[in-house]
């Protein structure tokens, strides 16, 4: 007894020396809203106080909401589109910056920046580029697909904020798929070498399989961001047009704060994040079984 | 509201000149008692905090104006609570509530019922007296005077003057859409483009929506009655013939627009560089906009006409212009103490009843004024502006359609503007859509005017 007490204070103390502090930060700033949150979409929150409990009605208010839907239907493609090509663009990338070139370092740099980006910016810059840039060029050497700006059409604003989420998330996610390839042993690569692997088959057989954690990261990251994306969606199409690319947070946000339902944009909100908790763990249950054990 | 209000404002507004010498000994005595606190009798000053700065177009001076007032006394000092421009009223507004820093001033339209529960009862103050009779009415709630108003607004179709002379237009012989039609053609055949019609969601979702809202009934009482059937899902739009009419004039301004008017939210500044330039006619839009192209074309004469929906000259409203009040002045109950209450009415009775203040208030861009048509009784001082001659002459001959938009629940014209308006201007969505989407956008709206 004495013994398990006298490891168990010391042990409490290194606690309470390197966590306490930051435990109690994360409580206090996301743990209770949280909690809080919750507890408001039971009532009859009108943004300033409530006075009553409700029990389901807001869920029931909020599940009624087409909008809601469509703007859920609209996030799972936007999620599935960014999945796709923000890491095939940062895995490319990864493995071009790996090549034996002497300005590898340099283009690092510079595929990375637009992540330094933050989003409102990079959706003023693209609305620029999307509305004035792009046609007026088209205008006048004739490129194809870009005489009409695209942030104006349903089907084109959507590709619209997937160009731009890739071109945001691609450098942050080679940054990660880089310390994937570098941490693949050169033994086994040079063993493959010898066996007679070409580089396709070194890639698809060595490769990724050995560094399939980076691709759970990578992935992990994507689903989360493109899920909770908000400042790109709001300053680039603003959920436009006709509400078509509107992703599940602006709607939220419009729902509580434009429209003043606050009660079942709230139950909208803790809706979005069983949504996200659901959708991000099966993900990494999925690839961690593709991840090889060392 | 009612047109009595308005007229109300031409005797306070426009009668300046008459006014002028009687107001001299008038506004001594009620200058006295607005200024209470007399210079040197405060012993501390009291923060007074002002939510945002009324409009984002006379933002600098309305800040050099409670700069002015701040170095005019010592009881009180008004603070500006920034926000950036566009963003929600309530998702500024609750999280100072929830912190505990309420403002003391805020100015809203449509969330005025949202916080009639929370707000000061303006009802026997002494500028709740002075408002012009009736422009009070839209910030009366269940009997509750929450908010006094700013300034009244008009819209309808912007014109620049030079290129109607040059092709032989007069906008006042416009009496119906033929007409309408008929001038378009007129400009057309001078080379340009007839008009701009902005694809922006507010000015379709609040603006253009209101010009089927005030002409769907002769009074108000039959205007609301419209609402009341929407709210309760029984109205139906397509068999209204005002509502058609409506949609004709739509499909008129469609017809007849440059292709550089877009649905884009660049495209104000867009239409400000058309009209300006004179590369077209006409713009639907509002009063707001005559400094911007006063800015662009500092020697140009911009007017305001009537958008008129009716096929025959007598139809009602093709001979008036929407006039209304865009915001509300609300001071905070819940959390501000009852001296920062009084310094919140002494700023606005020094801007609205000493000659400083009204010739900040009323007076010219250039000469740091805000051109707000005075909405109260004893002003010295007028906008003088020919777009605001314009208006002047509609409000004098009766000639005003009331802001219906102005009973739009919170959210309501991002619902007509953004999936009514903008689909139906691009052709994505036909009749009957457009009429769902807003009849569907009433459905259970709670009755505010009732």
């Amino acid at each position: 007894m004495k013994s398990k007490l006298s490891s168990f204070l010391p042990q409490t103390k290194r606690f309470a020396i390197f966590a306490l502090i930051p435990l109690a930060i994360f409580g206090v700033v996301l743990v209770l809203p949280f909690i809080r949150g919750i507890f408001l979409t039971f009532t009859n929150w009108d943004g300033f106080d409530f006075d009553r409990l409700v029990g389901f009605d807001n869920y029931a208010v909020a599940v009624q909401d087409d909008r809601f839907w469509s703007a859920m239907l609209v996030t799972f493609g936007y999620v599935i589109a960014s999945l796709i090509a923000v890491n095939l663009v940062g895995f490319g990338l990864a493995l071009l910056v790996t090549a034996p070139l002497r300005s590898s370092n340099v283009f690092r740099t510079f595929f990375f920046i637009p992540n330094l980006i933050g989003g409102v910016i990079l959706g003023l810059i693209w609305q620029f580029i999307f509305g004035q840039a792009l046609p007026t060029m088209s205008d006048n050497f004739g490129l194809p697909f870009f005489s009409d700006n695209w942030l104006l059409g349903p089907t084109t604003a959507f590709w619209a904020m997937v160009i731009v989420t890739v071109w945001q998330m691609g450098g942050y996610m080679m940054i990660i798929y880089i310390t994937g390839l570098m941490s693949i042993e050169k033994d086994v690569l040079e063993a493959s070498r010898i066996d007679g692997a070409g580089p396709i088959r070194t890639l698809l057989s060595i490769k990724i399989p050995l560094m399939a954690q980076a691709f759970t990261i990578s992935m992990f990251l994507t689903i989360r961001n493109s899920f909770m994306a908000y400042d790109l969606n709001l300053a680039l199409t603003g959920g436009g047009p006709y509400r078509t690319t509107e992703l599940i947070s602006l709607h939220v946000f419009k729902e509580a704060f434009g429209f003043g339902n606050f009660a079942s944009g709230q139950s909208q909100a803790v809706l979005m994040f069983l949504v996200i908790a659901a959708a991000a763990l099966t993900q990494v249950v999925l690839s961690k079984r593709a991840e090889v054990q060392r | 509201m009612n047109k009595k209000w308005l007229a109300a404002a031409m005797a306070a507004g426009l009668t300046v000149a008459l006014s002028a010498c009687a107001a001299d000994a008038d506004s001594d005595t009620s200058s006295a008692p607005a200024s209470s606190g007399d210079s040197a009798a405060c012993e501390s000053v009291t923060e007074v905090t002002w939510l945002n700065t009324i409009k984002i177009e006379i933002r600098d001076q309305f800040l050099g104006a409670v700069d002015e007032y701040n170095a005019a006394q010592d009881c009180y000092e008004i603070v500006i609570i920034d926000y950036p421009q566009g963003e929600p009223f309530f998702s500024v507004v609750t999280p100072l509530y929830e912190r505990g820093e309420a403002p003391v001033v805020m100015t809203a339209l449509q969330e005025v019922p949202d916080m009639a529960e929370r707000v000061m009862d303006w009802t026997g103050t002494d500028l709740a007296a002075l408002a012009a009779p009736g422009s009070l009415d839209g910030a009366n709630i269940g009997g509750k005077q929450v908010g006094i108003p700013v300034t009244a607004e008009a819209f309808g179709l912007l014109y620049n003057k030079a290129v109607l002379d040059e092709a032989g237009v007069d906008p006042e012989a416009i009496q119906s859409r033929a007409d309408l039609e008929a001038a378009f053609e007129a400009v057309e055949a001078t080379g340009r483009d007839a008009l701009h019609f902005s694809g922006l969601w507010w000015s379709l979702g609040a603006h253009l929506t209101n010009v089927y809202h005030t002409t769907a009934g002769e009074d108000l009482e039959s205007k609301l009655t419209v609402l009341d059937g929407l709210a309760d899902g029984t109205y139906s739009l397509l068999d209204d013939p005002k509502f058609v009419d409506w949609l004709d004039t739509f499909d008129l301004l469609n017809a007849y627009t440059t292709d550089s008017a877009t649905i884009a939210d660049t495209d104000y500044d867009q239409g400000v560089a058309n009209l300006a330039a004179g590369d077209v006619g006409f713009w639907f839009m509002g009063n707001w906009a005559e400094p911007n192209l006063l800015e662009a074309t500092p020697d140009g004469s911009f007017g305001v006409m009537p958008l008129p929906t009716g096929v025959s000259a007598g139809d009602y409203g093709n001979d008036s212009i929407s006039v209304g009040v865009p915001f509300y002045i609300m001071i905070d109950e819940e959390q501000s103490t009852e001296n920062e209450r009084n310094g919140a009415q002494d700023f606005l009775s020094w801007m609205l009843t000493t000659p400083e203040g009204q010739a900040l208030w009323a007076g010219p861009i250039e000469e740091n004024g805000m051109n707000f048509i005075p909405m109260y009784e004893g002003f010295t001082v007028s906008p003088s502006t020919y777009m605001s001659q314009d208006i002047a002459k509609y409000i004098a001959g009766g000639k005003t359609l009331e802001w219906m938009n102005s009973y739009y629940p919170a959210g309501l014209q991002d619902v007509y503007g953004y999936e009514g308006g903008q689909p139906y201007y691009d052709g994505v969505l036909d009749r009957a859509g457009y009429a769902s989407v807003l009849e569907g956008a009433w459905v259970g709206a709670e009755k505010t005017w009732r």
